[in-house]
């Protein structure tokens, strides 16, 4: 194993090098060209065996992407903000088609007014199109559930997105293990799947009838449950690999005796951490849940790792107009009859607005001046 | 029950073809009426191909099992009259701006 010092956009691409991917089709886009960058270097300097399928639009990238896959290739593609947006129609075809394609996300606020900066409104948008969302932490995260990410997407046959924010970790340096290619092989074996054949040609994607549609979709939700218990199981195995423990669908720190639980995804779980650790040493019951996949969402486990907690405070870099929050709306609704828990929800650093230490012990503080159930999320530092 | 359907949304090849959709809701299909009146480009302005020229020849024929009853063919040559299709025992289907 080596260690070195890699961008989110960097480990995203030794991820998908690893994997050993066939083909990736790209349409440029900041903050997640650096990652495209990386991996037509592969190409070009013969690390990485790969068709680089270069295209006119966002919504061709995933179409080719998504051809690719349907004739057997193991599939990348890499994306953000208004890139996605713009690809939205395939994202949901992908899913229906069943494809298991990995888009690495590098999270970025959505126009208008325009934005190139870090939020999770991207990704949080595309909540029902059927792909499976893991949300990363850090860079080596990043790395891991790109590996991670194929394994899991051609078990259940559903498409992955990896996400991590736009520059907090697209483009800041961290130490990163990469691990050995042999390792990966062994994680990862390739079992071709086309659904395109040349010796028995059909037609991929054909009219369904409301006979037929709806069975569809039962199924594409079945294997979206079946991911709840094949993500853990996946990400145990890769724990006795490559020894890094990423927990599953969500990492419970700190919540042994926790009264107080924080509830985050993405780059705001490292400061959260700190947060929690500057707490506990002065004596405060407070714990962290970060989420990790937020689809699909782990109502069960979070119902069963929340159930002694009296305050719950979520953090979302997000908002859904009318409603809050997205991660508070969800923790809110698997906790629905649980009277006993004050859930609080708030919004906060979106577009790029600072997010550290400081913000999210304000918002603690805030929380747990709170003692009426809070029915709207709170919008932190407006 | 669920039924037991394609892990990919799939068909039988050309099961599309086998009863194309747009015919069934055509209101009127063309006929050719004066062959000799017919401009040969009707050909290139049919969008769905259903008029068809014969190789060497001057004679045309219209596929219904492809055509949608656009008209396009009877506006832009002579020779040709949209008729409104027949619906059985119930006569003719009213059509609009039909006198």
């Amino acid at each position: 194993m080596a260690i070195s010092l890699l961008t989110g956009s960097d480990a995203a691409a030794h991820g998908a090098k690893l994997a050993k991917i066939e083909v990736i089709a790209y349409y440029p886009i900041t903050p997640a060209f650096p990652a495209m960058e990386r991996v037509s270097k592969f190409i070009e300097e013969g690390e990485l065996k790969a068709q680089f399928v270069r295209v006119e639009s966002d919504h061709s990238a995933l179409a080719a992407a998504l051809g690719a896959s349907l004739a057997g290739a193991r599939a990348f593609t890499v994306t953000n903000s208004q890139g996605l947006l713009y690809m939205t129609e395939v994202v949901y075809h992908t899913a229906g088609l069943r494809q298991p394609v990995v888009m690495a996300v590098a999270n970025r606020a959505l126009s208008a007014p325009h934005s190139r900066f870090p939020e999770q409104g991207d990704a949080i948008s595309q909540g029902a199109s059927g792909w499976i969302q893991l949300f990363c932490e850090n860079n080596q995260e990043v790395l891991d559930n790109t590996i991670q990410a194929y394994k899991i997407a051609e078990q259940v046959r559903l498409p992955v997105m990896v996400n991590y924010e736009g520059y907090i970790q697209s483009h800041t340096l961290e130490e990163v293990n990469i691990p050995e290619q042999a390792l990966v092989d062994g994680f990862l074996p390739f079992v071709r799947i086309a659904a395109l054949d040349v010796e028995n040609p059909q037609g991929i994607n054909t009219v369904a009838s409301p006979e037929f549609y709806m069975d569809y979709k039962f199924k594409q939700n079945e294997a979206m449950n079946e991911a709840l218990t094949v993500i853990p199981e996946i990400t145990k195995e890769y724990g006795r690999v490559f020894e890094r423990d990423w927990s599953g669908l969500f990492e419970g720190y700190k919540m042994d005796d926790a009264e107080h639980a924080l509830v985050a995804m993405g780059s705001m779980v490292s400061s959260a951490r700190i947060v929690v650790d500057d707490l506990r040493a002065q004596g405060k019951k407070v714990g962290l849940i970060k989420i990790r996949a937020w689809r699909p969402f782990p109502v069960e486990a979070l119902r069963e790792a929340l159930k002694a907690v009296k305050l719950i405070t979520t953090f979302d870099k997000n908002i859904v107009y009318g409603v809050g929050g997205a991660l508070g709306t969800e923790v809110r609704s698997a906790l629905y009859n649980d009277n006993d828990v004050l859930i609080h929800s708030y919004i906060l650093g979106l577009g790029g607005r600072e997010v550290n230490e400081r913000e999210i012990k304000e918002v603690i503080e805030l929380s747990e001046k709170t003692e009426k159930q809070q029915t709207i999320s709170e919008w932190f530092g407006v | 029950m669920v039924k037991k359907l394609p892990v990919v949304p799939a068909g039988k090849a050309g099961s599309a073809a086998e009863t194309p959709a747009h015919i069934n809701w055509r209101e009127k299909h063309p006929v050719i009426t004066d062959v000799n009146a017919l401009s040969p480009e009707v050909v290139l302005y049919c969008p769905e191909g259903a008029i068809v020229q014969e190789e060497m020849s001057d004679t045309f024929s219209i596929r219904l099992d492809l055509c949608k009853g656009c008209g396009i063919c009877a506006a832009v040559s002579k020779g040709i009259t949209m008729v409104p299709e027949y619906a059985g025992p119930k006569g003719i289907f009213p059509v609009r701006g039909d006198k």
